[in-house]
């Protein structure tokens, strides 16, 4: 009996495994082809776009900037201030207090001269009780629109309450931490305005690390890689998943997800849709994967669009601990996800979405790190049975690891041949540095927390929503500034 | 040596072909990664070096192309003496440093002009034209019309339009209708600005839908630029069969308040397209067509939600008072939060003697939420 079970594992890893390991490097390979296509094509495009148009004009399409707030008294200011230098006529920007317990909600009707008003809205998406509603005196702050809500420990039900109260056919979700572009409205309502045949339902850009940068009042001066080895990890995570990732799936209408981060969205197929999900560990997911439902549901053509340029920085986890925390929270949000939706996996009905998202977040997101744990499990049984064939393991190892530095490298090559963020050269060569490091330091840890989220969830343990501390942006005279972000970015 | 080489490559590969399959791609692979990644750190370094030596030459050639402007134009001893400009000769040594036969250097000093071109106006703008034309830069431009690329083409129909070099309408016109949506805008906004006489003439032809960004710099081109012809917009929104034009068109409409175009806005309330009738509504609210109303009120049941509220906004633009009672009714009795609201505001709009008072009846009469609607709408902080 044992050595049949040996055999059929060795059947198992060598043959089944092997093809699904050179079947995800091919996908790889694909996205990044689609991206460089996608890249140079938007590049060519952009070379002649005059932003400037948008400014000023009476047809801009208005937007609702929604920007929850959980004890952010120490840099709630900036980060408002920062929300309202957007470089576009028709917007609002809706902070949600969600349930503060710190002075985050006076200072803001301190300094933004607020008065409670009578406020109507329609109760479109259930959300904890609003407790109030504040609007600003000052003709200055006009856009702004605070509302103080009981918390509901998530986002989600955060910026459910900020749809709700919204005035524009457009939302954009992102965190009230995060330092956006002053160009971001523009270049996120671009796409929608501009597609031919489909009804753009949500658009997003990259995310990067804010970690080094210099920022100023909320205004990011001076674009630096980031100095914390965690967060540079991330950095370079973030320029595969965006640049490299994001846009190739963009270039077949199959984007997996648009980040809580940053994403504008059509309010109406997202309301209908239901709206953010508060039981959900990954709300940003779950509703692009709802959203796609409601489309496909009602016949609606329908895309999510992503474009290469940066337009947000946020400060990434740079102790492991808390980094755990968030990586374990987001494998619960993709099997919590896989399960509420399995509907969709292989089923025509949903297009694209049933027959390439869903296959490839279910057997190449969701699946990945437990087969690359029961593999490393075999390995090591192998190895004390003394059945390892060294020279050709070698090779295989050698094969994973060049190809990884591969698509990470044409990752950054892809961001160089666009943008250039970063001026010098020892910032690119800060997160090259990555690459040759990533697969032996970082990745093991993601798939350790990936593993402990998928039993967490199966395990119905419950979440602790904890505080987390970050150091703050690096300011010109670098004084760092320690704060409390909202639990359910955690 | 080479024979050495060739036996080593071969025992090598009679080798390579005796190992399993799985063994033989991921050396493949192997080699294709490695070669992959440096050409990737090779690339990296090209890119980064190439922009170093872009910029280094831009910081280079720039003080030399703004002396030659500074000079040639905005210090030209003729200006201002009421000479004109065609008659005013540059200095032709400066003009025919070899510097500016250099192809890089050359499109370094059209985009200074267009960049100056677009600070000044009159006769130091025409001088600049001038310059373009007499140092032959539109011969440049006009080569990259004939370039395969669109965005060459796009390139070329940029300069020329900001120069104010006309193209012939053999050569736009087509460009107009390009299924590429970016040459297509790009030639659209040449047109308007370059025909003196029909800007609006690729109205008629067009086949290719109108982009609402398209839109955006299309309306921006159309209201700011001095001298254009602008003609009565319902003669498309009558016979257009593009629906991307007539949308346009509704919002010129609305912009140069043309009365005249209100019996041609109203047929369009008969229109099949939800969509297209919510935008004719707006259109006849943006106009105060007063004439309007009544016909507004008698479809109003018919129409899907998005319509219904374009129609409650119109009629609070209009703020005729015939109207009141049928924004009171709707206001109380329709279950539509939306409508209940733009209800509200409508009649809050009107402000006369007779809305006031309704608005103070209303209060009394109705229930809690309505109440909060009234005062919502009444706050003037709340400006959405």
């Amino acid at each position: 009996m044992g050595t049949t079970f040996i055999e059929y594992a060795s059947w198992f890893f060598e043959t089944t495994v092997f093809i699904y390991g050179v079947g995800l490097l091919l996908i790889y390979a694909i996205l990044a082809i689609l991206s460089f296509v996608n890249i140079r094509l938007f590049l060519r495009k952009e070379s002649y776009t005059d932003y400037k148009v948008i400014v000023g004009s009476p047809l801009a399409p208005g937007i609702s900037v929604i920007a929850p707030a959980f004890n952010e008294g120490l840099t709630i200011i900036s980060n408002v201030r920062s929300l309202l230098t957007f470089d576009y006529p028709n917007y609002e920007v809706i902070i949600i207090n969600d349930g503060s317990t710190d002075d985050t909600l006076q200072k803001v009707i301190d300094e933004f001269s607020l008065v409670q008003v009578d406020f109507a809205y329609d109760v479109k998406l259930s959300a904890k009780p609003v407790r109030g509603v504040y609007k600003s005196t000052d003709e200055a702050y006009a856009k702004l629109l605070v509302v103080d809500k009981e918390n509901g420990k998530a986002k989600a039900d955060a910026t459910n309450v900020g749809i709700n109260v919204s005035a524009f056919p457009y939302f954009l979700c992102t965190d009230v931490d995060c330092i956006l572009h002053t160009q971001t409205l523009q270049m996120l309502i671009k796409p929608i305005m501009e597609e031919e045949k489909r009804r753009v339902m949500a658009t997003g850009a990259t995310l990067r690390m804010a970690n080094s940068c210099e920022v100023d009042e909320g205004v990011l001066i001076t674009i630096k890689a980031p100095r914390p080895l965690l967060a540079r990890f991330q950095e370079l995570e973030y320029i595969r998943s965006f640049v490299l990732g994001k846009m190739g799936w963009s270039y077949i209408n199959a984007v997996p997800n648009v980040s809580g981060g940053l994403g504008l969205f059509d309010k109406e197929i997202a309301v209908k849709s239901g709206g953010y999900d508060p039981a959900s560990f990954g709300e940003d997911m779950e509703l692009r994967m709802r959203m796609s439902r409601y489309v496909y549901d009602n016949k609606i053509d329908a895309s999510v669009r992503y474009i290469p340029n940066t337009l947000c920085w946020t400060e990434g986890p740079t102790s492991v601990k808390i980094f755990m925390r968030q990586r374990t929270r987001w494998a619960r949000g993709l099997l919590q996800l896989m399960l509420a939706h399995k509907k969709m996996l292989f089923n025509p009905a949903y297009g694209r979405v049933g027959l390439v998202v869903f296959p490839y977040n279910f057997f190449f997101e969701l699946l990945a790190p437990v087969i690359e744990f029961l593999g490393i499990i075999y390995y090591i049984f192998l190895i004390y049975f003394g059945l390892v064939n060294w020279p050709y393991a070698i090779i295989l190892l050698i094969f994973v690891y060049t190809y990884s530095v591969m698509i990470s490298t044409l990752s950054v090559l892809w961001d160089q041949l666009t943008f250039q963020y970063y001026r010098t050269w020892k910032d690119v060569a800060r997160i090259a540095a990555m690459v040759f490091i990533e697969m032996l330091i970082y990745h093991p840890l993601i798939v350790v927390f990936s593993i402990r989220g998928y039993y967490f969830q199966l395990t119905n343990r419950k979440h602790s929503w904890g505080n987390m501390q970050r150091a703050g942006f690096k300011k010109k005279a670098d004084d760092k500034v320690p704060k409390n972000t909202n639990p359910a970015a955690t | 040596m080479w024979k050495d080489l060739v036996d080593l490559l071969f025992q090598a590969y009679e080798q390579f072909s005796l190992l399993p399959l799985f063994i033989e791609i991921a050396l493949a692979f192997i080699i294709i990664a490695i070669a992959a990644t440096i050409f990737a750190y090779g690339a990296i370094l090209y890119k980064r070096y190439r922009t170093y030596v872009h910029e280094k030459r831009v910081a280079f050639i720039s003080p030399i192309i703004e002396e030659l402007i500074t000079d040639q134009v905005l210090l030209n001893e003729n200006l201002g003496k009421d000479i004109p400009t065609e008659e005013i000769e540059f200095d032709k040594e400066a003009l025919s440093n070899k510097v500016y036969k250099k192809p890089f250097v050359r499109q370094i000093l059209i985009e200074t002009l267009i960049q100056y071109r677009k600070n000044f106006r009159g006769e130091v703008g025409e001088l600049l034209r001038k310059l373009y034309i007499d140092m032959d830069l539109q011969k440049d431009s006009f080569a990259k019309m004939k370039s395969m690329r669109w965005e060459r083409k796009i390139k070329a129909v940029v300069e020329l339009t900001q120069m104010d070099i006309s193209i012939s309408d053999v050569t736009i016109l087509p460009l107009t209708n390009s299924t590429n949506p970016s040459l297509r805008a790009a030639a659209r906004n040449a047109y308007i600005q370059l025909s003196k006489n029909e800007p609006f003439k690729f109205f008629d032809i067009a086949t290719e839908p109108l982009l609402p960004w398209d839109q955006l710099e299309m309306f921006k081109i159309i209201t700011t630029t001095k001298d254009i012809a602008i003609p009565n917009f319902s003669r498309w929104v009558s016979y257009s069969s593009n629906k991307s034009v007539v949308s346009f068109c509704l919002k010129l409409i609305a912009h140069y308040d043309q009365q005249s175009a209100i019996p041609a806005v109203m047929e369009l309330l008969n229109n099949k397209d939800h969509y297209f009738r919510a935008d004719a509504i707006i259109c006849l609210g943006k106009l105060s067509a007063e004439v309007a109303e009544e016909k507004m009120v008698r479809i109003y049941n018919h129409q899907p939600l998005n319509c219904q509220v374009e129609i409650l906004k119109a009629m609070g633009a209009i703020a005729s008072g015939k109207y009141l009672e049928f924004l009171k009714t709707e206001f109380l009795y329709s279950s539509n939060f939306d409508i209940r609201m733009n209800a509200a505001r409508a009649i809050i709009k009107h402000n006369t003697q007779n809305s006031r008072l309704l608005v103070e009846e209303l209060m009394e009469m109705t229930h809690e939420e309505n109440q909060l609607i009234i005062k919502h709408c009444l706050n003037p902080l709340i400006k959405y």
